[in-house]
């Protein structure tokens, strides 16, 4: 497919306001051009669920889904969200996946484990059983300090007892 | 009742004698061995929902009103002074509402001494907005020559304190003594403790008290050493921690950031977020500082150790402590001539700080692969010349365990060491595999005081105050499971508060596994407290003696069968309440109080690139009783998972030209995935310590790091004949080593 | 890359968000480009949107590339990076990265030669001894990748070029040019083999990708060079320049190039 592209600049919008669709509520948000999506949850929204560990793509603590996809709102910028459900741990806190964890005791401080559900919630809801090495896959992205992970992978294994 | 006595506290190592006030009523049985209906048994954390929901709210979390944020100036050299420092841009730009100086504050400096060493800050009302204005700062920087090899910090005697020198039996003529003869040396790496919640506080005074809230192991100790450094009454500084994210012995004491915080606030009136960056944590924020292990040891044919000789090398940077790296070659094993000698570097680096089992972590990686060697010579299986060196007593001082398990510890790891053969057989190709042990000896015994109480109000409900934290240890949970077995409650019955030093009593520091043996008894006795209260009430209620009646499954029963719910008898409080409370008793007089194991580690090592997966790790370990096996086989998994990084992949680097460090970010110090967690078998003897409290449990939390990355060295050797000396194990030091073991091969090969 | 007039595109962000951050990269204007640049995969062109998660679970696309994808980075950044912007990534040399004034930053040295060099690397290291970190790139090379701009047609190789005296740039793009479309032939058989430090999330120490065509194998290395480097024979790894502290790699990439040539045949 080969499109014609024309060097334009973005046109400036009239409104500077953003609608955001946040764990299925609309919320109006007004921030300056640069600010991610971490922090526009954490301090403009005070949804604090979402961590920020190290701010730059590296650790997986801020993962929050876009249509159901985790991505990592820390490098996110708000302004490109757009039109995409954005689904934050405050919007997973009745998951199944919840109890699972408390129950394998797959956490330790805490920090990392928003991040870790949101993305545990993603594989399952494509992969309701997956099996360790696929969980080992689609979790590389979310690191933990206190060393959770072989209860995080039990959590996995058996969330649906 | 209160006693004033004197008794020996230990904290990872440091033995101080000290006058103590302690509480002791009747003494309380220790129960019986094995799971109670609650102590004993899994529980799920009782935070868990909290901190998975993400509904917990840490000090990273915290907005309060008016909150500013704060920037701060750190020297981007090793060494440097500052011979220009005009804050008056800064102080100009929009949001921009306070700074601070070295005159301001006692941890910025004009002569920085490390890379990261604070020199200024700003307050602003937005994280950006003070981050911009660091660059308005016109600050002039003179750079100097800084000391940054720790060898020539020894020649200049650049040391922290004098060399530590200690010196049992006779080295030399343990060395005559002995067939045979292993010397090495052995190097390990500045690890950094990467926390996922950086350090940070927020400051804000309410009148003349100051609230510092801050994520933090040490709730009291912060309290009282920002109380003694800033001349405060301690009962005016309110320090505040319910949830933190993770510390492993980083976050023991104020740190720089909450100094900074307490000056921004005072200037501006406001409160202030002072959080250190990821950048600044891999910075600045404390280390497990490197060593060098120059190690000789003797052994006779049958095995015996007859001489052990260790020169430590810490390379402990500007400030900090020189760490019991010899600890494990004077405490493990029954050797009768030992010396070592030890040196704390002092640096143009980042101070240290205490990193889960601070030096013996270090240590064993040395001794245990050293032993290895000496089995190898010997020709003696590893397993056994543990087993023929076993100490029955301190040889250090001469005095006895207080209880030690580690043979049978060594028993449990045979079915574990037994796969040897099976996992060499199966190598394939360039992968080769083998199985590798290590010895585990730590502190963990704990000590007073502690103090807890305990509220029982008309609805029979339990309440455990106390100004601890929990770590993410699971210690909040596991005191409720102590509090619900002494009051015979099911554990939903009881609540723990903690996180407030204006809230509750003195709590130990969460590190040196020392919480659940602190403040574990002091909860029981609280417990105990509440009970004989409950049962007092009871006696006059039900007309009976007291002595007949006990708290059982929610009901207070008595010894001919009566049975009522305990509500019946708290139902009689109405606004009256029950107040328990209790403190941690001494320690056992005259005995060492330590913790014991062994690791046993499969590997696979391509012998053609150098990649080194660790397959399965066997932990058995002895620490007592264990107060909730789910919470304790987390602590195993997560320490093991840990000492895997330390081996593996994790590596702090400085620039050797400038002495920065270049390992700032996560994809530079690379922290384990999920992806590098080997099979993890863990089995906790779960003997109670029967001299000790009345738990006789101790701390588990670094036990377990201990042996790993000894443990993981010792299989590669038997699945490569390479001989590893420095940590980590990347692919350029495993590839050296199995070419130096060809080359060995070749100079002189193995009898066919 | 640039737009011209302090404007830069943006895709998935994933490599420009932190250099913006880090005020590596300056600029006045965002222009995001997603809806102009193709994303998807019809036959042997893929769209340089297509984001590497829609890469790694594509059957029709060559199994280097598959591999490749499946082995960069984390699932979150590969569900936000671009096949395009991965191409233009920049290096994670750590004096780079921290902004020490060197050679690739316009200065007139390269600190990591009198530094530490275990990430970086060991050819065409005369200047900057950087690494270039795309395992796509150099599946992509491997494949004889040809790049379809907004305003030409290039070979992959031609996008990158090792930095000069006068041009510092690791890529060749005009000013404004935005890669639209690849396109990749299909081999007979094609590989990926990458040596990290971790077992995933990590950057390539080594990074092998081979393509056996008609006329003979194709191998192109990531993590050796400041730009994906082809070898033309697996010989070629003897003519490399280690530096002290990369001379492991050397040693490291022999039995990858093996092993890689070994499973295509």
């Amino acid at each position: 497919m080969i499109c014609q592209w024309q060097p334009s600049l973005r046109r400036n919008r009239t409104r500077s306001v953003l609608s955001l669709k946040i764990n299925g509520a609309v919320r109006e948000v007004d921030p300056p051009v640069g600010r991610t999506l971490a922090e526009t949850l954490r301090d403009d929204l005070s949804l604090t669920g979402t961590k920020i560990a190290c701010g730059e793509g590296h650790c997986g603590a801020c993962t929050v889904q876009l249509d159901g996809v985790p991505v990592l709102s820390c490098i996110t910028l708000v302004h490109t969200v757009g039109e995409r459900e954005v689904t934050t741990i405050e919007g997973l806190r009745d998951h199944p996946l919840v109890d699972a964890f408390v129950r394998t005791d797959a956490l330790q401080c805490g920090f990392c484990t928003p991040g870790q559900i949101v993305s545990a919630a993603a594989l399952v809801e494509a992969e309701p059983e997956p099996d360790v090495e696929r969980i080992r896959h689609a979790m590389a992205g979310n690191l933990c300090r206190c060393g959770a992970y072989p209860r995080i992978e039990e959590a996995l294994l058996t969330w649906r007892d | 009742m209160a006693r004033l006595i004197k008794t020996e506290k230990e904290v990872e190592g440091r033995y101080t004698e000290q006058w103590v006030v302690v509480e002791e009523d009747e003494a309380i049985d220790q129960w019986p061995q094995g799971p109670g209906t609650v102590v004993g048994r899994p529980a799920p954390r009782q935070d868990g929902h909290a901190r998975a929901r993400g509904q917990a709210i840490y000090t990273a979390d915290l907005a309060l009103p008016g909150m500013l944020h704060a920037a701060v100036l750190r020297s981007p050299f090793a060494r440097a002074r500052v011979t220009k420092l005009d804050l008056s841009r800064a102080l100009e730009a929009p949001g921009v509402v306070g700074a601070v100086r070295p005159d301001d504050c006692h941890v910025l400096s004009l002569e920085p001494p490390f890379h990261g060493a604070p020199v200024a800050a700003v307050a602003a009302d937005s994280e950006s907005g003070a981050r911009a204005a660091l660059d308005l700062i016109d600050v002039e920087w003179e750079e100097l020559e800084p000391l940054l090899d720790p060898e020539e910090a020894v020649k200049r005697e650049s040391l922290l304190e004098d060399p530590r020198r200690y010196e049992r039996g006779d080295l030399d003529a343990g060395l005559a003594q002995a067939d045979v003869v292993v010397e090495a040396e052995y190097r390990t790496q500045t690890v950094l403790h990467n926390s996922l919640e950086t350090h940070q506080s927020v400051c804000r005074w309410e009148g003349d008290t100051l609230e510092v809230y801050i994520s933090t192991q040490y709730i009291w100790g912060v309290r009282d050493s920002i109380a003694g450094k800033l001349d405060l009454p301690p009962d005016r500084v309110r320090v505040v921690c319910n949830f933190m994210g993770g510390g492993f012995g980083a976050k023991n004491s104020p740190g720089d950031y909450t100094y900074i915080a307490i000056a921004l606030a005072g200037q501006t009136g406001a409160p202030v977020r002072c959080a250190l960056t990821r950048r600044e944590e891999n910075l600045a924020s404390g280390n497990r500082n490197s060593t060098i292990q120059r190690l000789r040891a003797g052994v006779r044919s049958d095995g015996t150790l007859v001489a052990l000789e260790g020169e430590y090398l810490n390379a402990i940077g500007w400030e900090g402590f020189s760490g019991p790296t010899y600890g494990p070659m004077e405490m493990l094993y029954a050797c009768e001539n030992v010396r070592t000698l030890t040196y704390g570097a002092k640096l143009n680096l980042p101070p240290n700080a205490a990193f889960r089992a601070p030096g013996f972590v270090e240590g064993t990686f040395g001794l245990e692969c050293v032993l290895d060697e000496l089995a190898a010579r010997l020709e003696l299986d590893p397993l056994e010349l543990r087993r023929r060196n076993h100490a029955d007593h301190d040889l250090a001082d001469g005095r006895p365990f207080s209880s030690k398990n580690l043979l049978e510890c060594y028993r449990r790891a045979e079915p574990h060491w037994a796969r040897r053969e099976e996992v060499r057989a199966s190598s394939n190709g360039p992968v080769r595999r083998g199985t590798g042990l290590a010895s585990q000896i730590w502190y963990g015994g704990g000590g007073p005081p502690s103090y807890a109480w305990i509220r029982v109000g008309s609805d029979g409900r339990v309440t455990v105050v106390t100004a601890m934290q929990d770590i993410g240890t699971g210690t909040r949970t596991a005191m409720a499971q102590i509090a619900a077995e002494e009051l015979g409650l099911p554990l939903d019955r009881v609540r723990v508060e903690l996180g407030d030093s204006a809230r509750g009593p003195y709590a130990s520091i969460s590190a040196g596994s020392s919480t659940t043996p602190s403040m574990g008894p002091a909860v029981r006795a609280a417990a105990a407290d509440a009970a004989r209260q409950i049962l007092e009430i009871a006696a006059q209620r039900f007309d009976l003696e007291q002595r007949v009646l006990s708290l059982k499954d929610g009901n207070v029963v008595s010894a001919n069968g009566g049975s009522w719910p305990l509500e019946e008898v708290t139902g009689l409080l109405e606004d009256a309440q029950i107040l328990g409370k209790g403190a941690r008793g001494p320690n056992p007089t005259g005995m060492r109080v330590l913790t014991f194991g062994i690791q046993v580690a499969d590997v696979s090592v391509d012998v053609e690139t150098g990649e080194v997966r660790v397959d399965r790790i066997a932990a058995i370990h002895d620490v007592g009783r264990v107060i909730n096996p789910l919470g304790a086989q987390s602590q195993v998994e997560g320490g093991i998972i840990q000492g895997v990084g330390h081996t593996l992949t994790e590596e702090r680097l400085i620039d050797p030209a400038s002495g920065t460090v270049l390992t700032q970010t996560l994809d530079a110090y690379k922290l384990p995935t999920i992806a590098d967690v080997p099979e993890i078998v863990v089995e906790l003897l779960d003997i109670p310590d029967e001299h000790l409290t009345n738990l006789g449990s101790k701390g588990l939390g670094e036990p377990p790091i201990v042996p790993t990355a000894a443990a993981i060295v010792n299989a590669i050797r038997d699945a490569t004949g390479a001989d590893v000396r420095s940590l980590p194990v990347g692919r350029e030091e495993m590839l050296r080593a199995l070419a130096e073991a060809r080359e060995r091969e070749k100079r002189a090969p193995a009898p066919a | 890359m640039e737009l011209g007039n302090g404007s830069v595109a943006l895709a998935g962000g994933t490599d420009l968000v932190p250099l913006l951050r880090d005020r590596i990269v300056e600029a006045e204007t965002l222009v995001d480009i997603r809806r102009i640049v193709p994303r998807g995969v019809q036959g042997t062109t893929i769209g340089a949107g297509t984001t590497l998660a829609e890469l790694e679970v594509d059957p029709e696309i060559p199994q280097a590339l598959r591999e490749a994808c499946s082995l960069a980075a984390s699932p979150q950044l590969r569900s936000m990076g671009t096949i395009g912007g991965n191409l233009l990534q920049a290096t994670r040399c750590w004096y780079w990265r921290l902004k020490f004034p060197c050679f690739l930053h316009g200065g007139d040295r390269c600190h990591a030669r009198q530094g530490i060099t275990r990430e970086h690397a060991i050819f065409g290291n005369e200047r900057c001894a950087s690494a270039h970190p795309s395992d796509p790139a150099a599946a992509l090379l491997a494949l004889g990748t040809t790049l379809r701009t907004d305003r030409r047609e290039l070979p992959l190789e031609e996008l990158y070029r090792l930095p000069t005296e006068d041009d510092r740039n690791v890529t060749a793009l005009e000013p404004g040019e935005l890669i639209l479309e690849l396109e990749v032939p299909r081999p007979e058989a094609s590989t990926y083999l990458k040596a990290m430090d971790r077992t995933k999330f990590t950057f390539a120490l080594v990074g092998v990708g081979a393509a056996r065509f008609p006329d003979g194998v194709r191998l192109a290395l990531a993590g050796v060079a400041p730009i994906p480097w082809r070898l033309d024979s697996p010989d070629d790894l003897e003519r490399a320049t280690p530096l002290p502290g990369t001379a492991f790699k050397v040693e490291l990439a022999r039995p990858l190039i093996r092993r890689a040539l070994e499973a295509v045949g």
